[in-house]
């Protein structure tokens, strides 16, 4: 078996970041951890994650930024992106658009409240 | 001693009940006085006049509704009295009364001005005749008026602003609200250019776009202008507008009504709903959204071995709180879209078409289930004025309801109709029927009927209180037919504005 995959766990709560990271942990992933956008970029540039959990409503950089930035760059466009979505709309998932309608580069989404199942499967896919 | 204010009601009765004023202008004292009983019995106040200068002069001290007059009189001849009251009382209705009724002397009376004419001798049927005729005209010129009157007044007490003016974009009417709403303290705008007296570009350019629209399309142009200016007020007043052609049966522009609605206080609340919405979103949502992860992650076994029990009561805990998270995000979807709804665009819609779509794009998820997904055959067009967005929602929620109620092999029938004034949207299936208890909370939010059919249907309870939402702000109504494991009839009636003449 290769290496451990990387993921970095993005998000402004820390206590969501945790419950993701034991979940990740637990199944054989190596985990990282940012609490806000820039941080996240700072990590993102030291450790080259695989795989990037990425909370869109964040202070100092919205995850759609973070996003914006690694997918244009040509250094970090391989790292998969899966957005954590709050703004769940019930009536038009708009899950992949931004609020002005901008549609993002992330690979995948999930929304808040987190399934860790639904989680674990799309990782994986995304780990290949 | 008179009391001024009954005096004044038996005034006021007196116009309503026009009874109108008639003027017998004849040198013979037999017809003088058949005609004078004759029209008082039929209610009219009778004056008599010996010949035409006297008439005149009568006519000249106060006005007379009708004229009855004698063609041959010595001295003034009534062609010469005709062409004066013609020239000094227009509204004065002449009837002709001539001895030797020749087709010239006719064509010459009324070319004159005479609204008809009667040959002596006549019967008393053949006056009341003439004179009925005449009482009708009177009666529907005084109504045209009183009609415009009630309009003027009525348009000029309204507290929002409305202007019209015609395809040359000049004033046709400017109520007081428009004009204080646009700082104008002008009273004598009518005739002018807009662009006189309106110096907000958006608002100059709405009522271009409204003019200039092509025959095809007829939409309503809305936006939200900023007025600053106002010194009484302490912040900017912020007004909806609503801009749309007026057109005739060819559809051929006319000229553009433009409507002011003060939303500054409705904005202010918006704001006030919104703040709090994102208060909700942040402070309530995200501390659930991660004591939910944490309790999963204990379920998990990932914080230690749990004890059957523990398991259980965990379980239970984040069941609950997943509860309270949609709960939270169904409400802001609901705020979202009502207060998408304070002031809005509304085109001309083809409901047809815009059903047919909707039909196209729920057949997978009704196949899916075997449910026969049709749309009923329309013959002619039905068009109404509305939000595309929020009807096609209405649409779209109405479907996936009936797809979602309906046990496998059922049918649901879609069409569209047109009943007194409304368009109407039907939607039909052959589903599990609302009971009768419960018929008339099921626009309520939140609500669902529950029993054991509805246990595995997944629902927000949210789509019928949205469909309600809108169908308000477009005046419209809803009715519900249902019949428990018979089916149920949903149809929205929306008015079909009549801007056309």
């Amino acid at each position: 078996m290769s290496e451990k995959k990387l993921i970095l766990v993005v998000d402004d709560d820390p206590d969501l970041v945790e419950a993701v990271s034991m979940k990740l942990e637990a199944s054989e992933y190596r985990v990282a951890k940012a609490y806000d956008g820039e941080e996240a970029m700072e990590k993102i540039a030291e450790e080259k994650p695989d795989l990037v959990i990425l909370d869109v409503m964040m202070p100092r950089k919205n995850g759609w930024e973070v996003c914006e930035e690694i997918k244009k760059s040509e250094a970090l466009k391989d790292i998969s992106v899966v957005l954590l979505t709050a703004v769940a709309d019930s009536v038009k998932t708009t899950s992949y658009t931004h609020h002005d309608g901008k549609t993002t580069l992330a690979d995948d989404y999930i929304p808040k409240p987190i399934d860790l199942d639904k989680l674990m499967e799309i990782v994986g896919d995304h780990c290949e | 001693m008179t009391n001024p204010s009954l005096e004044s009601i038996k005034n006021s009765v007196k116009d309503i009940f026009f009874q109108p004023r008639v003027l017998v202008v004849d040198d013979e004292v037999r017809i003088q006085k058949a005609c004078k009983r004759l029209l008082t019995e039929e209610g009219c106040d009778v004056e008599v006049a010996e010949n035409g200068i006297n008439g005149l002069k009568m006519l000249e001290e106060k006005h007379f509704d009708i004229i009855l007059l004698d063609l041959m009189m010595p001295g003034m001849s009534g062609l010469d009295v005709l062409t004066d009251v013609k020239a000094h009382h227009p509204d004065t209705v002449v009837i002709v009364v001539t001895g030797y009724a020749t087709l010239e002397h006719s064509i010459e009376t009324m070319k004159k001005g005479a609204f008809d004419f009667l040959s002596k001798p006549f019967s008393p049927e053949e006056l009341r005749l003439v004179i009925g005729k005449a009482i009708e005209f009177l009666r529907t010129l005084q109504d045209i008026a009183t009609e415009k009157s009630r309009m003027r007044v009525m348009i000029n007490t309204l507290s929002d602003g409305v202007l019209t003016t015609d395809n040359q974009k000049r004033i046709a009417l400017a109520n007081p609200a428009f004009l204080k709403a646009i700082g104008c303290r002008n009273t004598s705008v009518l005739g002018h250019h807009v662009s006189e007296f309106i110096t907000d570009p958006r608002l100059l350019d709405m009522i271009d776009q409204a003019i200039n629209q092509p025959e095809s399309t007829f939409a309503e142009i809305t936006d939200e202008i900023t007025m600053p200016f106002s010194k009484e007020s302490e912040g900017d007043v912020i007004i909806g507008v609503r801009c749309l052609p007026f057109r005739d049966r060819l559809n051929r522009n006319l000229g553009s009504i433009t409507l002011l609605h003060d939303i500054t206080a409705l904005k202010k609340v918006d704001q006030l709903k919104s703040d709090f919405v994102s208060m909700v979103a942040h402070e309530i949502k995200s501390p659930l959204n991660s004591v939910l992860m944490q309790l999963n992650v204990i379920l998990d076994g990932l914080a230690g071995d749990l004890t059957e029990k523990q398991k259980e009561l965990l379980q239970r805990s984040s069941d609950r709180i997943k509860s309270l998270t949609t709960l939270s995000t169904e409400l802001l979807d609901l705020s979202k879209i009502e207060s998408g709804l304070i002031n809005q665009d509304r085109e001309d819609l083809d409901l047809v078409k815009l059903i047919a779509d909707q039909v196209a794009g729920y057949q997978e998820k009704a196949g899916s289930k075997s449910i026969d997904l049709i749309m009923k055959e329309t013959l002619t067009e039905i068009r109404m004025m509305g939000n595309r967005t929020n009807i096609e929602e209405v649409v779209s929620n109405l479907i996936s309801n009936a797809i979602r109620y309906t046990p496998e092999d059922g049918q649901i029938t879609v069409w569209a109709c047109e009943k007194t004034d409304c368009a109407v949207i039907n939607v039909l299936d052959t589903g599990l029927g609302i009971p009768a208890k419960d018929v008339d909370h099921i626009f309520d939010r939140f609500f669902r009927v529950k029993n054991e059919k509805t246990r595995y249907i997944n629902g927000t309870g949210l789509g019928l209180a949205i469909v309600k939402s809108i169908v308000e702000a477009h005046h419209g109504s809803i009715e519900v037919e249902s019949e428990v494991d018979q089916g149920t009839c949903f149809s929205v009636y929306f008015p079909r504005s009549a801007y056309k003449i």
